[in-house]
């Protein structure tokens, strides 16, 4: 079963911590948009083992100087 | 060719002729300026031009192949450039209020190979805002028409350089993929577009939009001229934290050595069951399976995971990298972003590092299973997409809704080449997408030239007639 969709209130919060003070015309976007991102990171979600890697494992040698 | 026609001629003729000394670099881009001056009122595809540097380098370039002959298939041929392609000394704005007076000090790594090589820059195409937000009619300049039929769109995000091939107001163009924005531009326009192996280009030098699926590549009217600019243009660049050390190669040879004994699959779960086409694509489709199997390639069912998951992760990787590009403007000056991007990115604030790296995990995942999968095959095949509707203001979140048949290309990093497959009943091009294993990329464009060489499509072209300026709404 999907989880609640998050509120406005909650979604409020969330834009606070991320230090967004949004116009309410912005914050309406913002609420619309979130809730199809909503959707895409329940489908992504899923129990991992410990040792999966993302897919940008840091590569030292890419940043030795060039110059 | 006759003289009203020059405007059509390919890379590769016009490459010919050059160095045969039959043609004057000066007399191919004083044609390219006229036409622009004399049908981009309909189109939109150019947000600057730089005909004075143009007519100079011009000038130049026909001094230097008349004393030495040309010293690269590109030598005194124009192009254009993506707006994303920071050009120095010459305004570079994304199509965005917020690079309003954007004048980069420095080219990027591919306009200056395109410079080093001898091509003449016109001028600066349209994109959506940062290859991402649009079409919008609140962005610092309007969308792009589609040359085929400008009430309808040329897709995006090198909506500009897809329509300025297509209408021959440039022979070549590089734009930048990360979803699909090099092949839905050239898929709707009918034309070639490679979103090349990652890492393949450089991307120094162009404004991102979501480092990790970012990849620059070359469009035109051919696959051939597709390979010749790529051959200019690819290359390793230590500067680059994704660049690929592989050595450089002519990707024209061997363009014509044909697919025969070649393994092609198809995703129909893809085209069929989670995103299925419609009659008309799917017929256009089946045509060209025809095609590749007469040419003596094998066709088979394949299976990769669900189009969704692609989706999916791509979309929240591009959003919280996104919003880490833009967060400080979206702090303090959110007005000056077009609508379409601000509701793009916006949500990528709110997005959890947990959730970021679970991206990238499936992201992980996926491209592990696409490269399995491309060791029993040599190609892949499917559509594009549908043909171009009309240019009209979509949903900001069809971004997120829409399936997209090019974004798996892009989580995998695999090449992908779009190339006009055929006409639908309205008139617009149909396009075929041809993957292939990663820095196989000559194979695919071996392919794509084999297909344009057996079907009648290159030979077809957009009727555009001068009309005043007045008339453009």
């Amino acid at each position: 079963m999907p989880p609640t969709p998050a509120t406005r209130d909650e979604i409020a919060v969330l834009a606070l911590r991320a230090g967004l003070e949004l116009g309410a015309e912005h914050f309406d976007q913002l609420v619309d948009a979130y809730g199809h991102l909503e959707q895409m990171l329940g489908r992504i979600r899923s129990a991992r083992s410990y040792a999966d890697e993302p897919a940008h494992v840091f590569v030292p040698t890419k940043f030795l100087p060039t110059e | 060719m006759a003289g009203p026609e020059l405007h059509f001629i390919t890379i590769a003729e016009a490459s010919r002729r050059i160095s045969q000394r039959e043609l004057s670099p000066v007399e191919l881009t004083e044609t390219y300026l006229q036409r622009i001056s004399a049908i981009d009122n309909q189109l939109m595809s150019f947000v600057t031009l730089t005909a004075e540097l143009a007519r100079q380098r011009a000038r130049a370039a026909e001094a230097e192949v008349m004393r030495n002959g040309p010293r690269s298939p590109l030598h005194g041929i124009p192009y254009c450039l993506k707006d994303i392609i920071e050009t120095a000394g010459i305004r570079t704005t994304a199509q965005s209020k917020l690079l309003a007076d954007h004048v980069p000090t420095k080219d990027a790594v591919v306009a200056q190979k395109l410079s080093a090589a001898g091509g003449i820059l016109l001028g600066k195409t349209a994109t959506w805002e940062f290859a991402h937000g649009g079409p919008s009619w609140d962005t610092l300049f309007p969308p792009a028409h589609n040359p085929w039929n400008p009430d309808h769109h040329p897709a995006g995000s090198s909506s500009g350089s897809g329509a300025a091939v297509a209408a021959g107001l440039a022979p070549a163009t590089i734009g930048s993929d990360t979803g699909g924005s090099i092949r839905g531009p050239a898929a709707a326009c009918g034309i070639a577009g490679l979103k090349p192996t990652y890492g393949l280009v450089s991307r120094r030098g162009v404004l991102p939009n979501c480092f990790s699926h970012d990849h620059v590549g070359p469009l035109a009217w051919t696959s051939q001229d597709v390979a010749i600019l790529l051959s200019i243009v690819a290359g390793h660049d230590p500067a680059d934290p994704g660049s690929a050390d592989v050595p450089a190669k002519d990707y024209t040879a061997g363009l014509d050595a044909g697919i025969a004994g070649l393994v092609v699959g198809v995703p129909w779960h893809w085209l069929e069951e989670e995103a299925p086409l419609t009659a008309e694509t799917r017929s256009g489709f089946d045509a060209a399976l025809a095609v590749f199997r007469d040419l003596g390639a094998e066709i088979r069912a394949v299976e990769p995971p669900p189009m969704q998951l692609f989706n999916d992760a791509k979309k929240i990787i591009a959003m919280a990298e996104l919003y880490s590009i833009h967060e400080n403007d979206l702090k303090t000056r959110p007005e000056l972003f077009g609508d379409s991007l601000r509701y793009r990115i916006i949500a990528g604030g709110l997005i959890r590092a947990d959730d970021y790296v679970q991206a990238m995990r499936v992201r992980r995942d996926l491209a592990i299973a696409m490269q399995k999968l491309f060791t029993t095959i040599d190609l892949m095949l499917l559509p594009t997409g549908e043909p171009a509707g009309k240019l009209e203001p979509v949903p900001h979140s069809s971004l997120f809704t829409g399936p997209s048949y090019t974004t798996p290309l892009n989580v995998g990093g695999n090449p992908a080449l779009a190339v006009c497959s055929g006409f639908a009943a309205n008139g617009m091009p149909q396009s075929l997408q041809i993957a292939g294993r990663l820095f196989d990329d000559a194979v695919v464009l071996r392919a794509g030239h084999a297909y344009e060489t057996a079907t009648p499509w290159r030979s077809r072209r957009p009727i555009l007639n001068p009309q005043p300026k007045q008339a453009v709404a």
